[in-house]
């Protein structure tokens, strides 16, 4: 128990550290942030990526053999206890935790408990033949903390078998593009790519039209996808993940057409003939204003006035950054740049993770668990007839305590 | 009908009706007058009332379950504190529990006020059935924490009340005070993990993965794992009550960390991008 009450402390200490460092950036953000010093130390405790840092790992190897072993050890007694509770006679001669004599009507005593299933015989107690009633309820409430072991252990295996096998790829492209995806050998299509907007211009919702080919048996399934609607085609996720502007960029030599191509906001196009040249695609801002002191931005996410933010770079050093309008042309001596056309791309996550049932299974069976732990408290009462004809009813819950006897004595008084 | 400005109306009635509530349970408890309990407690019920009929006006002028922004999730999270602390007054006849939370029900509306109020379309991520459960469950377990800590403060401060027979009268023994305590978290914790669990589910489906160390997740795992301390150290022997109250207090901290902490200083990926 003390080592698991200590393993849960560092767990929580080691959470709330990882969530106040931002996670996964250069050392160099952090020197900025913290100091070399501080840096120097994060970067050696792997604080940097501390949820995958291998002493991390550790401790969740430690808490789940710490709650295999506690399940372990603890087996054998609640097998035990719920043999024995299920016995009236080993109950019956003992002293309950609260107790109350005179009862005339132990059946409406039980009844107003709320115990069913009462059992009834005659046993000898104290060296005296007595005649008893006996009923238990909730004994399901035994194997609530085990229950919830089970599912913690469940989850955190799912969790990370999922994180040491799944498979995750991302593919971008216009409607019409086809790539395949990673090395799984299939191929995905992307069919069409909307982005349903409301009259004040805010997105409600992407919608992606894709088709996935499997060429090695050549089947072939298409889905429509959307953010919070992915689509299971040959055992993997489909995502519509996000989105971004692309456009088409036409470089022209002397007058002559050179070179057409699709670019996409972020990435860059070499010149065909002179590849040292580049074309760096910053930005896209569909309804382009200046505002002072705010630099380039959109208005609004309609196409009204595109203006494309490009960088020119030549042998890797840059000649020059600027907005250029759909209208106008960048010359660079004999070659001259043009953008058009522009258009969303879409962003499609693809992910195989064989283990998120394992996941799932661990969190319902944590769920039921506390319940069987909070809300089925184990608790048992009996009767022994006295001499007088009345009954002693006698009452033991393992959690109710001072509340369960409360409830014992009341329901009792009524009964006398 | 413009139920958004019937909203906004009722939304301040039901502050004055907390404010009066806690008022009422002040005489009450500072001035003993014990039939002020009453009084206080007609207030706070009345307040609820109105306030789940302006939850209720909202969602429907809104067009969806109005609890996806810092205002609604603030005005549902006193709901909900009001809600699990009505059920314990009335379940274990224990008033004072109602004056200690009264003020911290008052300071989370209070925070709801000071919140934009206005309504704005659910941006693709969060237009998802799994919203409300996710949502709803972390007002409960929220209600559950809340209350526990509220016990907890009673647990530490009965030990200092002098006036025996105030206390006799109207706060439980040490015993039964940590014994409610504990059901409270059993709600809370429970309603936890179930927030976890559909929030989860909900992230699986939006973004691809069930859990991604976001600030949010990871700080509802610490609230969870700081209860789960809680329990363990709980049924230990030589653990008592004090202990517990206390712990009750610390756990509470980190609800309210989750919750404005976390989207105030560690913005994390919960939007779509």
């Amino acid at each position: 128990m003390q080592f698991a009450i200590g393993l849960l402390m560092i767990l929580v200490l080691a959470c709330s550290v990882g969530s106040l460092i931002t996670q996964k950036q250069p050392y160099a953000v952090y020197a900025d942030q913290y100091g070399e010093r501080l840096a120097g130390a994060i970067m050696a405790l792997q604080l940097d990526d501390m949820f995958h840092s291998w002493w991390f790992v550790v401790l969740s190897a430690f808490l789940c053999l710490n709650l295999l072993l506690c399940n372990l050890i603890r087996l054998p007694s609640i097998l035990n206890m719920m043999k024995k509770e299920a016995d009236p006679v080993s109950s019956v001669g003992k002293t309950g935790s609260v107790e109350l004599s005179g009862i005339k009507d132990p059946d409406g005593f039980f009844k107003a408990m709320g115990f069913g299933n009462v059992k009834s015989g005659e046993s000898e107690v104290n060296e005296e033949k007595r005649s008893w009633k006996y009923s238990v309820k909730n004994r399901i409430g035994l194997w609530g903390a085990w229950v919830c072991h089970l599912g913690v252990l469940l989850l955190i295996l799912g969790f990370g078998l999922g994180q040491a096998t799944k498979e995750e790829f991302t593919v971008y492209g216009l409607p019409g593009d086809s790539q395949p995806v990673g090395e799984t050998g299939v191929i995905l299509t992307i069919d069409s790519f909307d982005i349903g907007l409301r009259e004040d211009d805010t997105v409600e919702q992407y919608t992606a039209g894709i088709t996935v080919r499997r060429p090695s048996d050549g089947a072939e399934e298409s889905a429509e996808i959307s953010v919070n609607n992915p689509a299971s085609i040959f055992g993997m996720k489909f995502y519509q993940n996000s989105t971004g502007w692309a456009a088409d960029i036409h470089i022209k030599k002397n007058g002559e057409a050179l070179q057409d191509e699709v670019i996409y906001a972020g990435e860059y196009v070499a010149v065909s003939d002179m590849p040292n040249l580049v074309i760096y695609l910053n930005a896209f801002y569909p309804d382009y204003v200046l505002k002072e002191g705010k630099g380039p931005m959109s208005a609004s996410s309609t196409v009204k006035n595109p203006a494309y933010l490009y960088s020119v770079y030549y042998q890797g050093q840059m000649l020059g950054m600027n907005a250029l309008m759909e209208s106008e042309e960048l010359t660079i001596d004999e070659y001259t740049v043009t953008f058009d056309n522009p258009r969303n791309f879409t962003l499609i996550q693809v992910k195989r993770d064989r283990f998120t049932f394992l996941a799932l299974i661990g969190g319902l069976v944590v769920l039921a668990g506390l319940i069987f732990a909070f809300y089925t408290q184990e608790a048992k009462i009996w009767a022994l007839k006295e001499a007088d004809g009345t009954w002693t009813v006698h009452g033991m819950s393992r959690k109710g305590g001072v509340l369960f006897a409360e409830q014992f004595r009341e329901a009792a008084e009524k009964f006398k | 009908m413009n139920y958004l400005g019937i909203e906004n109306v009722l939304f301040a009635v039901i502050m004055v009706l907390y404010f009066l509530a806690m008022g009422a349970y002040f005489v009450f408890v500072a001035a003993k007058k014990e039939n002020m309990a009453k009084v206080a407690m007609l207030l706070q019920g009345a307040g609820f009332v109105l306030h789940t009929v302006a939850l209720i006006l909202r969602g429907i002028g809104a067009g969806r379950l109005p609890l996806t922004n810092q205002y609604e999730f603030a005005t549902s999270f006193a709901w909900g504190l009001c809600l699990v602390s009505l059920v314990f007054v009335v379940r274990y006849r224990f008033h004072v529990l109602g004056a200690f939370a009264a003020p911290v029900i008052f300071l989370i509306i209070g925070y709801a006020a000071m919140q934009s109020k206005e309504v704005h379309d659910l941006m693709p991520a969060l237009q998802s059935n799994w919203l409300g459960f996710h949502v709803s469950s972390a007002i409960i377990a929220y209600g559950g924490f809340g209350v526990s800590f509220v016990l907890g403060i009673i647990f530490l401060m009965r030990e200092r009340m002098k006036d025996q027979g105030f206390l006799d009268r109207h706060v439980p023994s040490k015993e039964k005070l940590d014994l409610i305590g504990y059901r409270s978290v059993a709600l809370g914790l429970l309603f936890l993990t179930l927030c976890i669990l559909t929030g989860a589910i909900w992230a699986e489906r939006a973004w691809g993965s069930y859990w991604s160390w976001d600030p949010k997740e990871t700080w509802s795992l610490v609230t969870w794992l700081i209860y789960a301390v809680y329990l363990h150290l709980r049924i230990r022997r030589g653990w008592n009550g004090r202990a517990a109250a206390i712990f009750a207090v610390i756990g509470f901290i980190a609800v309210l960390f989750t919750y404005i902490g976390v989207n105030t200083f560690l913005p994390g990926v919960h939007s779509y991008k």
